[in-house]
């Protein structure tokens, strides 16, 4: 659901005004789009969020053909995963001071729900972090990270390339299946740690007549991905569907 | 006297829905609604939007069609809100909820705590006090929506009540699980703290029922006329001197007591989401007076005393 949200619900890191929706299609709307001081940054931004995601896609192979297997992975990329994915909340800042016109509510979420997986299920639960699912979700995230990033630098700078659209809006049918399952899976694989350990839960009585069983709590996380996936997943092939049709009839007039 | 003729087409796909002819020139908005649903009876007056404009502004019910911009032939364009439901059944039932809720967790009816606690009372003075202030001030909150308030809008979207009641009947739950647990740990500072939180309480509600009276005062009945309210004799009016929504920033007080009174963090989280619903309404209440009203005192705040 974090890879599916990355897609789905932010509108572009301040693609000069354009919209996943509307994109360079529409012409009726007013683009305002970021001033020039704001777009160098989000051009800076975007590549420095590229180079990050392709930093970790190379660890990811050099250390797979170091190793010869597929597994424990996560080690070698854990760092620049962990700084990449949190320097993502910027995101949520850019919208809330409007120099991208995405949703902050929307943004948030998405952000949160990938910080949330990295920190507070990965990280936390030392004992996941060999999983294979963990292994899924990062390469889902990591090659989502890196085309949809450079979506957006290329849109910014106003010249995008048909292939980097196309690979936006296409590959996500495979990445966000490939993508939850991961996520699902790693949670899923953390539940008996944390009822064992008690992980980030606090039981009656204490003085501030609270209580919170995060075994529960990740188990109703894993309930939300039902309505929620779907909703995202299918907006994203709505979305397809208008952007690259789109296209299709502006090259066929070229 | 000059007839008018008045059609009303779909703002979104401009298909024509209805031509009304002899319209009188002083009818209002209200009076075309009425003839609208004749032809149309699924789309009750409640549940329609009329416009000059398809991305305009709903007209108000009101509003006089002689004295709108439109020619002796009006197009006026029509909105479906959805199906609606009065804002009286809304508040009765978001109300009953948490007064009856909170009563099933405060006489431990089964299911709730362990088997052996069934049916038992609490040992603590607070948690019976906590009751006794939780349900006077959903009684109380029944009782000014069926005596006191005089709302402008006679109805809301249906959608609302289900987001509504989940809000308050899901915090109502919340809050009472932990105050009436069989493992409830009293306030740090007992009977000095609960005493102190109670004071708050209790002048807060006398505040926040003062206000009510008092804007409704303001305005009579029947009436939909919007005045600036003022400070009267009352003294729990007198926060009209710093605040444009005092009843706010009374009902923000009211439940710190109580958080307070309680020692409970659910409570203090309640009142916390409260708080930031009610200062988004506080400030588009704010913003609405100083529209409309030139003369808007200026020393005002929307819902915090110079702060907010």
């Amino acid at each position: 659901m974090a890879a599916a949200a990355a897609t789905a619900a932010t509108k572009g890191n301040g693609a000069g005004g354009g919209r996943v929706g509307a994109g360079e299609a529409a012409g009726t709307r007013k683009k305002k789009g970021p001033g020039p001081l704001a777009t160098a940054y989000l051009v800076i931004y975007n590549v420095v969020m590229t180079a990050g995601w392709l930093v970790i896609a190379v660890g990811l192979v050099r250390a797979y053909l170091a190793k010869g297997s597929y597994h424990s992975l996560y080690y070698s990329i854990e760092k620049p995963l962990k700084f990449f994915q949190t320097g993502a909340l910027l995101e949520i800042l850019h919208c809330a001071i409007g120099i991208v016109p995405s949703s902050v509510v929307l943004t948030s979420f998405q952000v949160m729900s990938r910080v949330f997986l990295i920190w507070a299920v990965t990280h936390s639960v030392k004992e996941v972090q060999s999983e294979d699912s963990v292994l899924l979700f990062v390469i889902a995230w990591t090659i989502t990270e890196i085309i949809r990033y450079s979506f957006y630098t290329f849109s910014l700078l106003n010249h995008l390339p048909y292939l980097i659209k196309w690979a936006r809006y296409t590959l996500f049918i495979v990445l966000y299946p490939m993508g939850v399952s991961g996520e699902l899976l790693t949670i899923y694989a953390a539940l008996p740690f944390v009822r064992q350990a008690g992980l980030y839960s606090i039981s009656l009585p204490n003085k501030y007549n609270f209580s919170f069983d995060y075994h529960a709590f990740l188990i109703l996380v894993m309930i939300s991905y039902i309505p929620i996936f779907p909703q995202l997943y299918f907006h994203m092939i709505h979305q397809r569907r208008k952007i690259l049709s789109h296209t299709e009839e502006h090259k066929k007039f070229e | 006297m000059k007839h008018y003729e008045v059609e009303i087409l779909d703002a979104k796909t401009r298909e024509k829905l209805c031509f009304l002819d002899k319209v009188e020139p002083q009818a209002t908005i209200a009076e075309i609604k009425n003839l609208f649903t004749k032809t149309h009876p699924q789309w009750y007056p409640a549940r329609q939007s009329l416009r000059l404009d398809p991305k305009g502004k709903s007209l108000k019910d009101e509003d006089v069609l002689q004295k709108l911009p439109v020619g002796t032939t009006a197009t006026l364009y029509f909105r479906d809100l959805g199906a609606q439901i009065s804002w009286v059944t809304v508040f009765l039932t978001e109300y009953a909820g948490p007064l009856f809720i909170y009563l099933l967790f405060y006489f431990r009816v089964p299911f709730i705590y362990g088997h052996k606690y069934d049916f038992t009372s609490s040992r603590h003075t607070v948690v019976h006090l906590a009751c006794t202030c939780h349900s006077l001030h959903y009684v109380k909150r029944l009782l000014e929506t069926l005596f006191v308030h005089r709302f402008s809008h006679g109805t809301m979207p249906l959608r609302n009540i289900f987001k509504n009641c989940t809000y308050y009947w899901g915090f109502a739950a919340w809050m009472a699980y932990y105050i009436n647990h069989p493992l409830y740990t009293p306030p740090t500072y007992g009977a000095q703290q609960v005493k102190l939180a109670l004071a708050i309480f209790v002048i807060c509600q006398l505040g926040n029922f003062s206000i009510h009276m008092a804007l409704r005062d303001l305005r009579p009945a029947g009436s939909k006329t919007r005045k600036i309210p003022y400070p009267t004799k009352n003294p729990f009016t007198w926060l009209f001197l710093l605040v444009s929504c005092p009843n706010y920033t009374y009902e923000v007080g009211s439940w710190i007591g109580f958080a307070i009174m309680t020692q409970c963090l659910p409570v203090a989280l309640f009142s916390l989401v409260g708080f930031t619903q009610m200062t988004i309404w506080a400030k588009g209440k704010h913003r609405s007076y100083l529209k409309e009203f030139r003369d808007y005192p200026p020393l005002r705040m929307p819902i915090i005393p110079f702060l907010l």
